[in-house]
């Protein structure tokens, strides 16, 4: 299993299908942004996002999009406030911003945010 | 399906075209008896249906039904113009209103889309410390650059470097005083500002009576908002994210600033401002669109994909606008003809003060440049001109400047009281809300900043300029 870290130092991608994100690391979310939706509410199963962490993976369906490449468009991304599973997710300094670019073939570009793209937590 | 319907409403306006030409030709031989009946008759009340309908629609779409609106509502645009069209082609037989109105749609959607693409494909990056008075200064900035690119071009090419400007004491504030400022007030100088005053131009107002008539309305204005904003910013103690700065300024995207100038040049390229410019008539557009139209596509395509992807640049706004647009300028053509028809009977019951409250109010909540034309419209049927006249508003223009600046003044300021008001309004929330910062609702907006804010700054403008 990899850590955040590594999978950003070695450039790995993570994949979607239709309304579902995979990312190869272990996160607990705590904030999505996806078009003009910011989404913190994460306890419901049918409506905003929904998370869950597997063994060596953390998947996250958009409840509101069927199928996330119709709404994200060549330049956008969508956003993500994360803690690595295990850390201390009460210190602010564990909070990694992520983007994500939807690319071909399922892939997706994970990147930390670097003051380039607005991001606001 | 929505490009099918696009397609058959724009293949609908070009018969249009051509048939205006058979019509022309008729006249030539001697049966000018029907274009005349068809120029001068008023369609029955019913037939403002669909552009009630659809203001409705944009105004509480977005707010009460996202999700179906934002699937639906280019088709919804784009029936109810294609049975306003059926109607004016089918009983009333008037060609001619119908290219006018294709034209006008042409040449809207040309500038506006021209001056979104080209401003996307620029990166401002302000390394400096975020202070109410600098914070105050871009806002000023972005004030006079609206008049220049557009508010809408404005917005999208600063909403970005202010948010970078104040990473880690952003607030709501920031984003609204920038939608007062930038996206609306700002833009009241020239035709250039807002789609309102570039209809104007594009229907005989000079280029340069909006300066002339607004520029002492425009500086106490923001010299108010922004005094607000100032107080309120001094307020906010908390700091930049980083602590360090180099003080530069850091431009990029120098093409498509080449790319700005050209669109800002041909704006002038009409037969009607210059002579030697040739008209391209039976065409619904003219060499200003068509530069306009080819600048859009190379500033797209020759843009640093780089800049594209750091403004996370996409084409769901203008698309937005091209659609709903469509379906206004259709809709509006019934509207216009009866307020103008009704506006005759009323005489001195029109007084500047009751223009701007009225086109104010409506433009708050409905987009301003129907407002604008409907309001000018009725202006001129009371004074029986026409405002489909070029000679007739350039007229109007000279004799009774006062209504004329009440309809421009309120119609770009009042856009500013609501996030429907105007057109960059909801992309500047949307950018703000896409990079995670949670906005005022609609209502929320309108509480605790519109109304304390920006009315009381209107009072003022009414009470100095527009009283009586």
């Amino acid at each position: 299993m990899k850590t955040i870290n590594e999978v950003l130092k070695e450039k790995k991608e993570g994949l979607y299908y239709g309304n579902r994100v995979l990312l190869p690391f272990r996160a607990d979310i705590l904030k999505a942004i996806i078009e003009k939706d910011i989404i913190t509410d994460f306890s419901t199963t049918h409506k905003g996002a929904q998370y869950s962490v597997a063994d060596n993976y953390t998947e996250i369906y958009f409840h509101d999009y069927k199928d996330l490449s119709d709404y994200i468009s060549k330049y956008e991304t969508i956003k993500l406030v994360v803690v690595e599973k295990g850390n201390d997710i009460f210190d602010l300094n564990n909070h990694r911003r992520l983007i994500l670019h939807l690319k071909e073939n399922h892939n997706l570009k994970i990147e930390e945010a670097d003051g380039g793209i607005l991001f606001i937590e | 399906m929505k490009k099918i319907l696009l397609y058959s409403l724009i293949v609908l306006f070009l018969a249009c075209a051509v048939n205006v030409n058979t019509f022309a030709a008729q006249a030539v031989s001697g049966q000018t008896e029907i274009t005349q009946t068809a120029e001068h008759s008023v369609p029955p009340v019913y037939m403002i249906a669909p552009f009630v309908l659809l203001l409705a629609m944009i105004a509480t779409g977005p707010l009460f039904y996202p999700h179906f609106w934002e699937k639906h509502y280019s088709k919804i645009a784009i029936l109810l113009g294609a049975a306003v069209v059926i109607y004016y082609m089918g009983v009333m037989k008037d060609f001619k209103i119908l290219k006018h109105t294709l034209s006008e749609y042409l040449s809207f959607i040309a500038l506006l889309g021209s001056l979104f693409v080209a401003s996307g494909g620029i990166l401002i990056r302000v390394n400096k410390k975020a202070t109410p008075l600098v914070n105050s200064l871009m806002l000023f900035t972005g004030a006079v650059i609206a008049n220049i690119i557009g508010t809408t071009g404005a917005s999208m090419l600063l909403i970005r470097p202010f948010m970078n400007l104040n990473r880690g004491r952003l607030k709501p504030y920031h984003i609204i005083f920038f939608i007062f400022l930038v996206s609306n007030i700002g833009g009241v100088l020239t035709p250039i500002g807002d789609p309102p005053l570039f209809l104007g131009f594009l229907r005989g107002i000079d280029f340069f009576w909006f300066f002339k008539h607004g520029w002492y309305i425009w500086l106490p204005t923001v010299f108010l908002v922004l005094s607000i904003f100032f107080v309120l910013d001094m307020r906010n103690k908390e700091r930049n994210e980083k602590e360090e700065f180099t003080g530069k300024i850091e431009f990029k995207g120098i093409k498509n600033l080449g790319f700005l100038l050209i669109i800002l040049i041909s704006v002038f390229l009409d037969p009607a401002v210059m002579s030697w410019v040739p008209g391209l008539s039976p065409l619904p557009i003219g060499v200003r669109e068509i530069i306009m139209f080819i600048v859009m596509f190379a500033s797209y395509k020759y843009a640093d994909k780089q800049i594209l992807e750091t403004n996370e640049f996409t084409f769901g706004p203008i698309k937005e606008v091209a659609y709903l647009f469509v379906g206004i300028f259709a809709t509006m053509i019934p509207a216009l003809q009866l307020i103008a028809y009704e506006a005759a009977s009323l005489k001195d019951a029109v007084t500047p003060g009751l223009l701007y409250w009225s086109s104010g109010g409506l433009s708050s909540i409905l987009d301003n440049a129907p407002t604008f034309l409907n309001f000018l419209s009725a202006e001129m049927g009371r004074f029986a001109l026409d405002v489909n006249n070029k000679m007739d508003v350039y007229n109007l223009t000279n004799a009774h400047p006062v209504y004329l600046q009440a309809i421009s003044i309120a119609c770009v300021f009042f856009g500013a009281n609501t996030y429907i008001g105007n057109g960059p309004n909801f992309m500047v929330k949307s950018i703000a809300e896409s990079s995670g910062l949670k906005m005022p609702s609609f209502f929320g907006y309108i509480v605790k900043y519109s109304l304390p804010a920006l009315i009381p700054v209107f009072f003022i403008i009414w009470l100095i300029f527009f009283r009586g």
